[in-house]
Protein backbone atom coordinates (compact mmCIF):
# COMPACT_ATOMS: atom_id res chain seq x y z
CA UNK A 1 0.00 0.00 0.00
CA UNK A 2 1.78 3.18 -0.92
CA UNK A 3 2.02 6.09 1.14
CA UNK A 4 0.36 8.30 -1.41
CA UNK A 5 -2.49 6.58 -1.42
CA UNK A 6 -4.37 9.30 0.52
CA UNK A 7 -2.99 12.14 -2.01
CA UNK A 8 -4.59 10.09 -4.98
CA UNK A 9 -7.43 10.08 -3.17
CA UNK A 10 -7.07 14.04 -3.06
CA UNK A 11 -6.17 14.11 -6.59
CA UNK A 12 -8.91 12.20 -8.01
CA UNK A 13 -11.41 14.83 -6.15
CA UNK A 14 -9.71 17.10 -7.48
CA UNK A 15 -9.84 15.93 -11.20
CA UNK A 16 -13.35 14.68 -10.77
CA UNK A 17 -14.09 18.30 -9.75
CA UNK A 18 -12.49 19.97 -13.03
CA UNK A 19 -13.97 17.46 -14.99
CA UNK A 20 -17.51 18.97 -13.31
CA UNK A 21 -16.55 22.48 -14.15
CA UNK A 22 -15.77 22.02 -17.59
CA UNK A 23 -18.34 19.88 -18.54
CA UNK A 24 -21.08 22.31 -16.69
CA UNK A 25 -19.84 25.33 -18.70
CA UNK A 26 -20.30 23.51 -22.00
CA UNK A 27 -23.82 22.48 -21.05
CA UNK A 28 -25.40 25.46 -20.56
CA UNK A 29 -29.21 25.54 -20.20
CA UNK A 30 -31.29 26.51 -22.87
CA UNK A 31 -32.02 29.87 -21.39
CA UNK A 32 -28.41 31.03 -21.67
CA UNK A 33 -28.30 30.04 -25.28
CA UNK A 34 -30.81 32.13 -26.25
CA UNK A 35 -28.43 35.39 -24.81
CA UNK A 36 -26.66 34.47 -27.66
CA UNK A 37 -29.48 35.58 -30.28
CA UNK A 38 -29.57 38.88 -30.53
CA UNK A 39 -33.39 39.90 -29.23
CA UNK A 40 -34.55 42.83 -31.55
CA UNK A 41 -36.80 44.55 -29.52
CA UNK A 42 -37.54 47.36 -31.68
CA UNK A 43 -39.50 45.06 -34.94
CA UNK A 44 -41.50 43.16 -32.12
CA UNK A 45 -42.59 46.33 -30.61
CA UNK A 46 -45.02 48.03 -33.17
CA UNK A 47 -47.18 44.99 -34.30
CA UNK A 48 -47.78 44.74 -30.58
CA UNK A 49 -48.06 48.17 -30.21
CA UNK A 50 -51.99 47.98 -32.06
CA UNK A 51 -53.24 45.23 -29.32
CA UNK A 52 -51.68 47.56 -26.32
CA UNK A 53 -54.73 49.09 -24.53
CA UNK A 54 -55.19 52.66 -25.75
CA UNK A 55 -54.90 55.16 -22.90
CA UNK A 56 -58.27 56.84 -24.21
CA UNK A 57 -60.23 54.02 -23.04
CA UNK A 58 -59.36 53.99 -19.81
CA UNK A 59 -60.59 57.34 -18.73
CA UNK A 60 -64.22 57.73 -17.65
CA UNK A 61 -66.23 60.01 -19.55
CA UNK A 62 -66.72 63.39 -18.95
CA UNK A 63 -69.77 63.03 -17.04
CA UNK A 64 -68.45 61.22 -14.06
CA UNK A 65 -64.83 62.05 -13.79
CA UNK A 66 -65.18 66.29 -13.51
CA UNK A 67 -62.58 67.81 -14.58
CA UNK A 68 -61.19 69.90 -11.75
CA UNK A 69 -60.91 67.25 -9.44
CA UNK A 70 -57.58 66.50 -10.27
CA UNK A 71 -54.51 66.72 -12.84
CA UNK A 72 -54.80 65.07 -15.95
CA UNK A 73 -56.46 61.79 -15.56
CA UNK A 74 -53.67 59.29 -15.22
CA UNK A 75 -53.32 57.24 -18.49
CA UNK A 76 -51.75 54.11 -17.15
CA UNK A 77 -52.96 50.86 -18.09
CA UNK A 78 -55.56 49.06 -15.89
CA UNK A 79 -55.13 45.58 -16.89
CA UNK A 80 -51.85 44.37 -19.03
CA UNK A 81 -49.37 42.19 -18.77
CA UNK A 82 -45.70 42.83 -20.13
CA UNK A 83 -43.14 40.03 -20.90
CA UNK A 84 -39.61 40.61 -22.36
CA UNK A 85 -35.98 39.61 -22.46
CA UNK A 86 -33.68 41.40 -20.04
CA UNK A 87 -30.40 42.47 -21.91
CA UNK A 88 -27.20 40.83 -21.43
CA UNK A 89 -28.62 38.40 -18.11
CA UNK A 90 -30.43 35.71 -20.73
CA UNK A 91 -33.20 35.95 -18.52
CA UNK A 92 -37.02 37.02 -18.93
CA UNK A 93 -38.79 39.59 -17.07
CA UNK A 94 -42.78 39.91 -16.78
CA UNK A 95 -44.88 42.35 -15.68
CA UNK A 96 -48.69 42.23 -14.59
CA UNK A 97 -50.43 45.34 -13.79
CA UNK A 98 -54.26 45.05 -12.45
CA UNK A 99 -55.88 48.52 -11.34
CA UNK A 100 -52.64 50.23 -10.23
CA UNK A 101 -50.77 46.81 -8.64
CA UNK A 102 -48.05 45.41 -10.02
CA UNK A 103 -45.98 42.18 -9.62
CA UNK A 104 -43.22 40.88 -11.93
CA UNK A 105 -41.24 38.44 -12.03
CA UNK A 106 -37.91 38.29 -13.07
CA UNK A 107 -36.22 34.39 -13.51
CA UNK A 108 -33.46 32.82 -15.59
CA UNK A 109 -33.99 29.19 -14.37
CA UNK A 110 -31.39 29.56 -11.79
CA UNK A 111 -31.93 33.10 -10.30
CA UNK A 112 -35.43 34.31 -9.79
CA UNK A 113 -37.30 37.12 -7.80
CA UNK A 114 -41.20 38.32 -7.36
CA UNK A 115 -41.34 41.39 -7.05
CA UNK A 116 -45.06 43.65 -5.88
CA UNK A 117 -45.57 47.54 -6.75
CA UNK A 118 -47.50 49.87 -7.96
CA UNK A 119 -48.83 51.12 -11.69
CA UNK A 120 -48.97 55.38 -11.48
CA UNK A 121 -48.44 57.92 -13.86
CA UNK A 122 -47.58 55.22 -16.79
CA UNK A 123 -44.54 54.04 -14.44
CA UNK A 124 -43.91 51.02 -12.87
CA UNK A 125 -42.05 50.59 -9.92
CA UNK A 126 -41.56 47.52 -7.94
CA UNK A 127 -39.77 45.72 -5.07
CA UNK A 128 -38.56 42.44 -4.12
CA UNK A 129 -36.25 40.71 -1.74
CA UNK A 130 -32.52 41.76 -3.12
CA UNK A 131 -34.71 43.18 -5.91
CA UNK A 132 -36.10 46.21 -8.01
CA UNK A 133 -37.94 47.24 -11.20
CA UNK A 134 -38.21 50.65 -12.48
CA UNK A 135 -39.88 51.28 -15.93
CA UNK A 136 -41.89 53.04 -17.73
CA UNK A 137 -44.98 52.16 -19.75
CA UNK A 138 -45.92 53.01 -22.92
CA UNK A 139 -45.90 52.89 -26.98
CA UNK A 140 -47.22 49.18 -26.10
CA UNK A 141 -43.67 48.49 -23.79
CA UNK A 142 -42.26 48.33 -20.57
CA UNK A 143 -38.98 49.39 -20.99
CA UNK A 144 -37.10 50.11 -17.62
CA UNK A 145 -34.28 48.19 -15.37
CA UNK A 146 -33.94 45.13 -13.34
CA UNK A 147 -31.42 45.34 -10.21
CA UNK A 148 -30.65 42.38 -8.80
CA UNK A 149 -28.09 41.68 -5.72
CA UNK A 150 -26.50 44.83 -6.97
CA UNK A 151 -26.43 43.85 -10.79
CA UNK A 152 -28.64 46.36 -13.01
CA UNK A 153 -30.19 44.92 -16.66
CA UNK A 154 -32.26 47.14 -18.95
CA UNK A 155 -35.03 45.56 -20.59
CA UNK A 156 -37.97 46.34 -22.97
CA UNK A 157 -40.76 43.94 -22.38
CA UNK A 158 -43.62 44.06 -25.46
CA UNK A 159 -47.69 44.21 -24.24
CA UNK A 160 -48.21 39.90 -24.51
CA UNK A 161 -51.43 37.91 -24.93
CA UNK A 162 -52.28 34.98 -23.42
CA UNK A 163 -50.99 32.06 -23.09
CA UNK A 164 -47.73 34.42 -23.29
CA UNK A 165 -47.09 36.00 -20.20
CA UNK A 166 -46.79 35.33 -16.28
CA UNK A 167 -47.98 32.06 -14.50
CA UNK A 168 -46.93 31.66 -10.97
CA UNK A 169 -48.17 28.08 -8.69
CA UNK A 170 -47.69 27.72 -5.40
CA UNK A 171 -48.12 24.27 -2.64
CA UNK A 172 -47.56 23.79 0.87
CA UNK A 173 -45.86 20.26 1.36
CA UNK A 174 -45.14 18.69 4.71
CA UNK A 175 -44.76 22.65 5.74
CA UNK A 176 -42.41 23.57 3.50
CA UNK A 177 -43.97 26.37 0.63
CA UNK A 178 -43.37 25.28 -3.15
CA UNK A 179 -43.71 28.04 -5.62
CA UNK A 180 -42.99 27.93 -9.27
CA UNK A 181 -42.54 30.49 -11.66
CA UNK A 182 -42.71 30.82 -15.55
CA UNK A 183 -42.90 33.75 -18.04
CA UNK A 184 -43.98 32.21 -21.15
CA UNK A 185 -43.09 35.01 -24.67
CA UNK A 186 -45.20 35.02 -28.08
CA UNK A 187 -42.12 33.49 -29.89
CA UNK A 188 -41.97 29.88 -27.86
CA UNK A 189 -38.97 31.03 -25.59
CA UNK A 190 -39.95 30.51 -22.21
CA UNK A 191 -38.46 29.76 -18.66
CA UNK A 192 -39.29 28.68 -14.99
CA UNK A 193 -37.96 28.01 -11.79
CA UNK A 194 -39.47 25.67 -8.72
CA UNK A 195 -38.50 26.41 -5.13
CA UNK A 196 -38.90 25.00 -1.67
CA UNK A 197 -38.80 26.47 1.64
CA UNK A 198 -37.08 30.02 2.37
CA UNK A 199 -34.23 29.14 0.95
CA UNK A 200 -35.06 29.05 -2.70
CA UNK A 201 -33.44 25.71 -2.80
CA UNK A 202 -34.88 24.56 -6.17
CA UNK A 203 -34.43 23.65 -9.68
CA UNK A 204 -35.00 25.19 -13.44
CA UNK A 205 -38.45 24.22 -14.14
CA UNK A 206 -39.27 22.69 -17.83
CA UNK A 207 -41.70 24.72 -19.68
CA UNK A 208 -45.58 23.91 -19.38
CA UNK A 209 -48.24 23.97 -21.63
CA UNK A 210 -51.21 24.27 -19.69
CA UNK A 211 -52.49 21.99 -17.27
CA UNK A 212 -50.84 20.59 -14.03
CA UNK A 213 -47.01 20.30 -13.58
CA UNK A 214 -46.06 17.86 -11.20
CA UNK A 215 -42.60 18.06 -9.32
CA UNK A 216 -41.29 15.17 -7.44
CA UNK A 217 -44.70 14.09 -7.66
CA UNK A 218 -45.91 17.50 -5.58
CA UNK A 219 -48.92 18.84 -8.22
CA UNK A 220 -48.97 22.01 -9.14
CA UNK A 221 -51.51 24.85 -11.14
CA UNK A 222 -49.86 27.53 -12.71
CA UNK A 223 -52.36 30.43 -12.56
CA UNK A 224 -52.83 33.87 -14.10
CA UNK A 225 -51.75 37.09 -12.21
CA UNK A 226 -55.42 37.56 -11.41
CA UNK A 227 -55.20 34.39 -8.90
CA UNK A 228 -52.17 35.50 -7.53
CA UNK A 229 -51.27 39.20 -7.53
CA UNK A 230 -52.96 39.89 -3.95
CA UNK A 231 -50.89 36.93 -2.37
CA UNK A 232 -47.25 37.86 -3.77
CA UNK A 233 -45.07 38.44 -0.55
CA UNK A 234 -41.56 39.07 -1.49
CA UNK B 1 1.35 1.12 15.14
CA UNK B 2 3.95 3.29 16.54
CA UNK B 3 2.28 6.58 16.34
CA UNK B 4 -0.11 5.37 19.05
CA UNK B 5 2.70 5.19 21.60
CA UNK B 6 4.32 8.58 21.34
CA UNK B 7 4.78 10.18 24.71
CA UNK B 8 5.71 13.09 26.10
CA UNK B 9 9.06 14.02 24.97
CA UNK B 10 8.07 13.60 21.03
CA UNK B 11 5.11 15.72 21.75
CA UNK B 12 5.57 18.97 20.53
CA UNK B 13 7.52 17.31 16.92
CA UNK B 14 5.08 15.39 16.84
CA UNK B 15 2.19 18.37 16.69
CA UNK B 16 4.40 19.80 14.51
CA UNK B 17 4.10 17.36 12.00
CA UNK B 18 0.05 18.50 11.85
CA UNK B 19 0.94 21.95 11.25
CA UNK B 20 1.19 21.70 7.22
CA UNK B 21 -1.82 19.40 7.23
CA UNK B 22 -3.93 21.76 9.41
CA UNK B 23 -2.55 24.93 7.48
CA UNK B 24 -3.86 23.38 3.84
CA UNK B 25 -7.36 21.87 5.66
CA UNK B 26 -7.67 25.75 7.20
CA UNK B 27 -6.67 26.68 3.37
CA UNK B 28 -9.12 24.94 1.55
CA UNK B 29 -12.08 25.08 3.51
CA UNK B 30 -11.22 29.31 3.38
CA UNK B 31 -11.21 29.20 0.06
CA UNK B 32 -14.41 27.15 -0.81
CA UNK B 33 -16.02 29.81 1.55
CA UNK B 34 -14.84 32.51 -0.23
CA UNK B 35 -16.02 30.85 -3.58
CA UNK B 36 -19.41 30.13 -2.29
CA UNK B 37 -20.24 33.59 -1.44
CA UNK B 38 -18.12 35.59 -4.15
CA UNK B 39 -19.17 33.05 -7.26
CA UNK B 40 -22.50 33.96 -9.14
CA UNK B 41 -24.67 31.34 -8.72
CA UNK B 42 -25.83 29.64 -11.94
CA UNK B 43 -28.23 27.65 -10.58
CA UNK B 44 -26.73 25.34 -13.32
CA UNK B 45 -24.45 22.38 -12.97
CA UNK B 46 -23.98 19.10 -14.26
CA UNK B 47 -25.99 16.44 -12.43
CA UNK B 48 -25.93 12.61 -12.70
CA UNK B 49 -28.47 10.43 -15.41
CA UNK B 50 -30.73 8.59 -13.21
CA UNK B 51 -32.39 11.58 -11.24
CA UNK B 52 -35.27 13.48 -12.22
CA UNK B 53 -33.66 16.38 -10.79
CA UNK B 54 -30.25 17.73 -9.48
CA UNK B 55 -32.30 18.09 -5.56
CA UNK B 56 -32.77 13.80 -5.33
CA UNK B 57 -29.13 13.81 -7.16
CA UNK B 58 -27.58 15.03 -4.38
CA UNK B 59 -30.32 14.03 -1.78
CA UNK B 60 -29.16 10.17 -2.47
CA UNK B 61 -25.49 10.88 -3.24
CA UNK B 62 -25.17 12.54 0.33
CA UNK B 63 -27.33 9.61 1.41
CA UNK B 64 -24.68 7.15 -0.10
CA UNK B 65 -22.25 9.08 1.37
CA UNK B 66 -23.67 8.86 4.95
CA UNK B 67 -24.18 5.41 4.77
CA UNK B 68 -20.61 4.55 3.56
CA UNK B 69 -19.40 6.68 6.38
CA UNK B 70 -21.04 4.04 9.35
CA UNK B 71 -18.57 1.65 7.52
CA UNK B 72 -15.91 4.17 8.27
CA UNK B 73 -16.55 4.35 11.71
CA UNK B 74 -16.88 0.75 12.45
CA UNK B 75 -13.90 -0.43 10.26
CA UNK B 76 -12.17 2.23 12.50
CA UNK B 77 -12.98 1.24 15.56
CA UNK B 78 -12.24 -2.53 14.15
CA UNK B 79 -8.57 -1.00 13.15
CA UNK B 80 -7.82 0.39 16.35
CA UNK B 81 -9.33 -2.93 18.51
CA UNK B 82 -12.40 -1.59 19.79
CA UNK B 83 -14.63 -3.60 18.01
CA UNK B 84 -13.60 -7.64 17.71
CA UNK B 85 -13.36 -7.93 14.09
CA UNK B 86 -10.03 -8.38 12.40
CA UNK B 87 -8.38 -10.22 9.14
CA UNK B 88 -7.05 -8.29 6.09
CA UNK B 89 -10.22 -7.11 4.92
CA UNK B 90 -10.85 -4.19 7.35
CA UNK B 91 -8.15 -1.67 6.43
CA UNK B 92 -8.63 -2.12 2.47
CA UNK B 93 -12.33 -1.86 3.42
CA UNK B 94 -11.83 1.13 5.20
CA UNK B 95 -9.73 2.43 2.59
CA UNK B 96 -11.80 2.27 -0.62
CA UNK B 97 -15.63 2.77 1.73
CA UNK B 98 -13.77 5.94 2.46
CA UNK B 99 -12.75 7.09 -0.82
CA UNK B 100 -16.17 6.04 -2.55
CA UNK B 101 -17.77 8.23 -0.05
CA UNK B 102 -15.88 11.21 -0.48
CA UNK B 103 -15.84 10.77 -4.36
CA UNK B 104 -19.77 10.50 -3.99
CA UNK B 105 -19.65 13.75 -1.84
CA UNK B 106 -18.10 15.61 -5.22
CA UNK B 107 -20.49 16.07 -7.39
CA UNK B 108 -23.27 17.51 -4.52
CA UNK B 109 -20.53 19.56 -3.20
CA UNK B 110 -19.99 21.03 -6.72
CA UNK B 111 -23.68 21.73 -7.57
CA UNK B 112 -24.17 23.37 -4.15
CA UNK B 113 -21.32 25.61 -4.43
CA UNK B 114 -21.27 26.15 -8.78
CA UNK B 115 -25.05 26.18 -8.93
CA UNK B 116 -26.55 27.59 -5.56
CA UNK B 117 -23.07 29.46 -3.85
CA UNK B 118 -22.74 29.62 0.21
CA UNK B 119 -25.71 31.55 1.94
CA UNK B 120 -26.73 32.59 5.12
CA UNK B 121 -30.13 33.69 5.17
CA UNK B 122 -31.54 30.50 6.52
CA UNK B 123 -30.58 28.64 9.90
CA UNK B 124 -30.42 25.20 7.47
CA UNK B 125 -28.43 26.83 5.04
CA UNK B 126 -26.53 28.57 6.86
CA UNK B 127 -25.50 25.40 8.99
CA UNK B 128 -25.31 23.46 5.99
CA UNK B 129 -22.93 25.85 3.80
CA UNK B 130 -20.56 25.91 6.97
CA UNK B 131 -20.73 22.40 7.51
CA UNK B 132 -19.62 21.51 4.20
CA UNK B 133 -16.28 24.05 3.57
CA UNK B 134 -14.93 22.26 7.23
CA UNK B 135 -15.83 18.71 6.03
CA UNK B 136 -13.63 19.59 2.88
CA UNK B 137 -10.78 21.46 5.29
CA UNK B 138 -11.39 18.52 7.65
CA UNK B 139 -10.51 15.63 4.66
CA UNK B 140 -7.83 17.34 3.05
CA UNK B 141 -6.11 17.62 6.57
CA UNK B 142 -6.76 13.89 7.41
CA UNK B 143 -5.30 12.97 4.48
CA UNK B 144 -2.19 14.75 4.62
CA UNK B 145 -1.80 13.57 8.00
CA UNK B 146 -2.10 10.02 7.18
CA UNK B 147 1.05 9.08 5.35
CA UNK B 148 3.12 11.17 7.56
CA UNK B 149 4.76 9.03 10.60
CA UNK B 150 5.21 9.96 14.18
CA UNK B 151 1.84 12.24 14.54
CA UNK B 152 0.57 12.57 17.89
CA UNK B 153 -1.83 9.37 18.68
CA UNK B 154 -5.43 11.30 18.72
CA UNK B 155 -4.86 12.41 14.94
CA UNK B 156 -6.67 10.27 13.07
CA UNK B 157 -9.52 9.56 15.09
CA UNK B 158 -10.12 13.18 16.31
CA UNK B 159 -10.30 13.99 12.34
CA UNK B 160 -12.25 10.64 11.48
CA UNK B 161 -14.42 11.25 13.68
CA UNK B 162 -15.11 15.31 13.29
CA UNK B 163 -15.45 13.93 9.14
CA UNK B 164 -18.16 11.54 10.65
CA UNK B 165 -20.16 14.28 12.56
CA UNK B 166 -19.94 16.86 9.71
CA UNK B 167 -21.12 14.49 7.35
CA UNK B 168 -24.19 13.73 9.39
CA UNK B 169 -24.58 17.33 9.86
CA UNK B 170 -24.35 18.07 5.80
CA UNK B 171 -27.40 14.64 5.79
CA UNK B 172 -29.49 16.10 7.90
CA UNK B 173 -29.48 19.52 6.87
CA UNK B 174 -30.03 18.40 3.10
CA UNK B 175 -31.04 14.46 2.54
CA UNK B 176 -32.76 14.33 5.67
CA UNK B 177 -34.61 17.74 4.70
CA UNK B 178 -35.31 16.68 0.86
CA UNK B 179 -36.53 13.30 2.40
CA UNK B 180 -39.15 14.85 5.39
CA UNK B 181 -40.19 17.83 3.07
CA UNK B 182 -40.49 16.50 -0.62
CA UNK B 183 -40.53 12.97 0.22
CA UNK B 184 -38.51 9.75 -0.59
CA UNK B 185 -38.39 10.74 -4.27
CA UNK B 186 -35.81 9.61 -7.01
Amino acid sequence: MSRLGPVYTLAVGAVLTVALGVASAQASPAVEQATAVPIDTTSTAPPVEEEAPTPEETPAPGETAPPEEAAPADTTPKKVDYAGVVQGNGGLVAISIRNGKAVAYFCDGHIEAWLKGKAENNTVTLEGKNALITASLGGGKAQGRVEFKGKSWRFSAAVVKKPSGLYRATAQVRGARIVGGWIKLPSGQSVGRLTIGESGAGEAAAAFDGGVVTWYGIPLTPTEPDAFIDTINP
Amino acid sequence: MSHTQQFTPHRRSAIVLLLVPVLVGGAVATALGVYGELHPPTGFAVSLAGFSGPLAMKAWLTTGAALLAIVQVLTAMAMWGKLPFEGGWVEPTHRWSGRIAFLLTVPVAFHCLYAVGARYDEPRVMIHSILGCLFYGIFATKMLALPKRGVPGWTLPVLGGLLFTLLVGLWLTSSFWFFTTIGVQF
